[in-house]
């Protein structure tokens, strides 16, 4: 667990690297920007504040504590910046009465929790338009999301109490070498509940995905980020899964719920801000090559604290970007959005 | 189809007649059987009897409305015309925009009430504290709602940018007030953002079909706050008439809709190009000649056989005659010195390298970018594709649908199968299934611009237009109307 760095002026008792982990631990059903706003708002609890500025201060300096202590902050970004633009818009409007404002915030941290969820299960409700009978959906695991769309559609009856939709599942499955818990177990949970529930599901592996898209009707794929043109952040997987799907002619939906939208605009795959060894070269002598690969120019440039601070992603954490082209639509729980419609809303929260 | 100038216009005409004799209830239900018998088919048409019926509807003499009845009414009608012929979207359409009007009018009338609302509001706030209320709906941008599977909730507030400075919100964390240019949807700025809406203090709360009340900051000025609808008495006179008016004016604009089309002929057609049509479509031989005047062109003409090939064939001969509803006579192209080669469908692909610009007319586009336009469009947009050609397609905004599109094939109607194997050949018949799909299914992609009677739009930016002319509470309208609304 990476200690969170010390800053001049707070609380050193209170970790906020440590109580996101805590949070995300603790409830599997909460997703990486709420849990940013919850630890974010548990640090206000702690933290007494009487003034706006004071409070605004408060927050930043958690919101970069937090982000440099985790390895992926893209998702958890697009959390702590609503809630930072949130806090913004309502402090500075509330002057009369500022402890009541923030009281609010305090006491609300569940109701925030719960709308998040909330919201997951609104997405879910559209799932039974999305699937028909005698449709084969593709998808790839781990997402909560998805899954309880697909266990949406799967009971979704006309009345007669068992599920009418007739469909089929395609999981893409990848066995890691280092078995990796989280993503795995999800993937799991997913594919019983949908079995339990008499649809049939198939379980392959990443190479096959080209394979089977012949007989796939559409895509569904989680996100761990809504990136502004459009584009999502998702698990590695993901871009393949769509390009095929591009040239297959198949819809690759996209489902996530609107507080994954966040304020980035990746060029390519190496723009997102991350560090991932995804791609390591190495010879026969070692894997030193690393650090020389490293241009001295754009050392320079950068600076000697920027790329140290960022820590790479633990493998099976990794992600990678899928540009908007690709995609047919975004499932919120506001309904279906154009890739072209995303910035629109996230301008309206930053202007 | 698109629509055209054959066949079922007699009827269009005779519905419009029998409109100022019959009563309502005898117009509602002789248009449902009109659309169900399809003796009023394609868009334009569709539409106009459409706007002609709600406005009898609400013009219903001796009846006084207030804005909750009023949408009740519309939308009651609104659902049994839909349910009639699904696949008319222009139908649902018009309803749609007329339930905007009447929104647009009661939020209007409420302005001067925007104080009174917002004293009472102390309480609603505690009594919603407790209610975690769902998370938002997101804003109008959603270009379609999910046929809603959930009725479409709260709304939320914005950090107004002009507002917060006439913001006064005493104390209570209010949401950031919403900003007020949103009653309209004619053009203006959508409403708050959402993205807001899982921290937003409950106290907005989920009215379907209406905007959430109370804590409005109080915007004073000409802006029109979002309020809950209904809740004071307005002036009942003024919103009939209003809303009549509203409709007259979506009158004006389905006769007009051509010819602000045609405007932009000119900057679109240039000298010596060539360009590749299908169908009898009046919006485009309207646009084609307004371009001929100036400017000479060739134009490959697909007969779209077999179902629209003869008024094809007359089209390009005569132009229009008059016999249709429209009155209207117009020379064909050919008149004006326009070279036209009348091409078999199946013959599209092999000169599509040497055609410059498709021009497609739908008959309804979807909110997504894709389309629905006469059979053979799929093949002409796939064949311009290959070649890169760009497609055009022309289309009032009264045939843009709200309606997401889960499922395109449910969209496309199947007409008459003899027109591909007559009957006679009752062997053939006798071994295979016949299909004569009546639409294409055009998706987005294949699409490069859509001239609208508001000027082009690329495919992507379709979603505003839709946010600009329709409300999501309109979306679904079988979604029940909240209880808020009817608490006054």
């Amino acid at each position: 667990m990476a200690p969170s760095q010390p800053s001049s002026g707070d609380e050193e008792a209170f970790d906020i690297v440590a109580t996101y982990r805590r949070l995300l631990s603790e409830d599997p059903d909460l997703t990486m920007p709420v849990a940013a706003i919850e630890s974010l708002i548990v640090g206000l609890t702690n933290t007494p504040s009487t003034t706006v500025s004071e409070t605004l201060d408060l927050v930043s300096k958690l919101t970069v504590q937090l982000k440099s202590g985790v390895s992926n902050p893209i998702s958890l970004s697009a959390g702590t910046d609503l809630f930072q633009q949130y806090l913004i818009s309502n402090l500075q409007r509330a002057r009369g009465d500022f402890d009541q404002a923030r009281s609010h915030l305090v006491q609300n941290g569940r109701l925030f929790i719960e709308r998040a969820k909330a919201a997951r299960e609104t997405i879910a409700g559209f799932g039974k338009h999305f699937v028909r009978d005698g449709n084969t959906v593709l998808t790839n695991g781990g997402s909560r999301v998805v899954g309880a769309l697909l266990r949406n559609a799967a009971e979704s009856s006309n009345g007669s109490g068992r599920g009418s939709i007739r469909f089929r599942v395609i999981y893409v499955v990848s066995h890691s070498a280092t078995g990796d818990s989280a993503e795995e177990s999800e993937t799991a949970a997913n594919i019983a509940a949908l079995r339990e529930r008499d649809i049939p599901v198939a379980e392959i592996p990443p190479t096959a995905i080209a394979y089977c898209m012949d007989m796939v009707t559409s895509c569904f794929v989680g996100a761990e980020g809504v990136v502004e043109n459009g584009g999502v952040v998702s698990r590695l997987g993901t871009y393949q899964m769509a390009s095929l799907a591009k040239a297959a002619g198949k819809p690759f939906y996209v489902v996530s719920e609107s507080h994954k939208f966040v304020r980035l605009y990746p060029l390519g795959q190496s723009d997102l801000g991350i560090e991932q060894n995804i791609v390591d070269f190495r010879t026969a002598r070692s894997s030193e090559e690393k650090e020389s690969a490293k241009d001295e120019g754009v050392a320079d440039l950068e600076g000697e604290g920027a790329t140290s601070s960022r820590r790479s992603c633990t493998p099976g954490d990794e992600v990678d970007y899928t540009p908007p082209r690709l995609i047919s639509g975004i499932i919120t729980e506001g309904g279906v959005l154009l890739p072209s419609a995303v910035s629109e809303e996230l301008i309206k929260i930053w202007f | 189809m698109p629509s055209s100038m054959v066949g079922q216009t007699p009827s269009l005409t005779g519905f419009l007649k029998s409109l100022k004799q019959n009563d309502i209830e005898n117009s509602i239900e002789l248009f449902i059987s009109l659309l169900k018998r399809r003796q009023i088919k394609n868009s334009r048409p569709c539409a106009i009897a459409t706007t002609h019926l709600l406005l009898r509807v609400v013009a219903e003499p001796k009846r006084k409305w207030d804005a909750q009845k009023l949408i009740a009414r519309v939308r009651n009608v609104g659902r049994r015309l839909i349910a009639a012929q699904p696949r008319e979207m222009a139908v649902g359409n018009i309803v749609r925009r007329v339930l905007g009007v009447i929104r647009e009018v009661a939020e209007r009338d409420e302005d001067p009430l925007t104080d009174s609302e917002f004293s009472g509001s102390a309480s609603p706030i505690t009594e919603e504290f407790q209610r975690p209320a769902l998370p938002t709906r997101f804003s109008e941008f959603s270009p379609l709602h999910g046929a809603a599977a959930m009725p479409h909730n709260m709304h939320s507030g914005r950090p107004g940018t002009a507002d917060s400075v006439s913001m006064d919100l005493g104390g209570t964390p209010q949401r950031p007030a919403l900003l007020s240019t949103n009653a309209s949807y004619a053009g203006q700025g959508p409403p708050g953002t959402s993205l807001f809406s899982i921290l937003q203090h409950p106290q907005g709360r989920s009215p379907v079909a209406t905007p959430p009340p109370g804590t409005q900051s109080p915007v004073t000025g000409p802006s029109p706050s979002r309020r809950a609808i209904g809740g004071e008495i307005p002036e009942k006179l003024d919103i009939k008439a209003e809303v009549i008016d509203g409709i007259k004016e979506l009158q004006d604009e389905l006769d007009v809709v051509d010819n602000q089309i045609a405007e932009s002929a000119l900057d679109h057609i240039h000298s010596n190009e060539i360009i590749l049509t299908h169908t009898s479509s009046q919006t485009v031989q309207k646009f084609l000649l307004t371009a001929a005047r100036k400017r000479k062109f060739t134009l490959f003409h697909a007969e779209a056989y077999p179902n629209n090939h003869e008024a094809t064939h007359v089209t390009i001969l005569n132009g229009a005659q008059g016999e249709d509803d429209s009155d209207e006579r117009w020379k064909p192209l050919t008149s004006l010195g326009i070279t036209v080669i009348l091409i078999p469908d199946s013959a599209v692909f092999a000169p599509m390298s040497r055609i410059n610009k498709v021009i497609l007319a739908p008959h309804a586009v979807l909110a997504n970018g894709s389309l629905l336009a006469a059979a053979g469009a799929s093949t002409i947009a796939l064949a311009a594709k290959t070649h890169h050609v760009p497609v055009v397609v022309l289309s009032g905004v009264y045939k843009l649908s709200p309606v997401y599109p889960f499922d395109t094939d449910e969209l496309i109607e199947y007409g008459d199968p003899s027109k591909v194997v007559p009957f006679e050949e009752a062997e053939f018949t006798d071994k295979v299934d016949i299909v004569n799909p009546l639409y294409d299914w055009v998706d987005c992609d294949l699409v490069d611009l859509y001239i609208t009677n508001l000027g082009g739009h690329a495919p992507s930016y379709l979603y505003r237009i839709v946010a600009d002319h329709y409300r999501v509470e309109d979306i679904d309208l079988n979604a029940k109307l909240d209880a808020v609304a009817k608490k006054g």
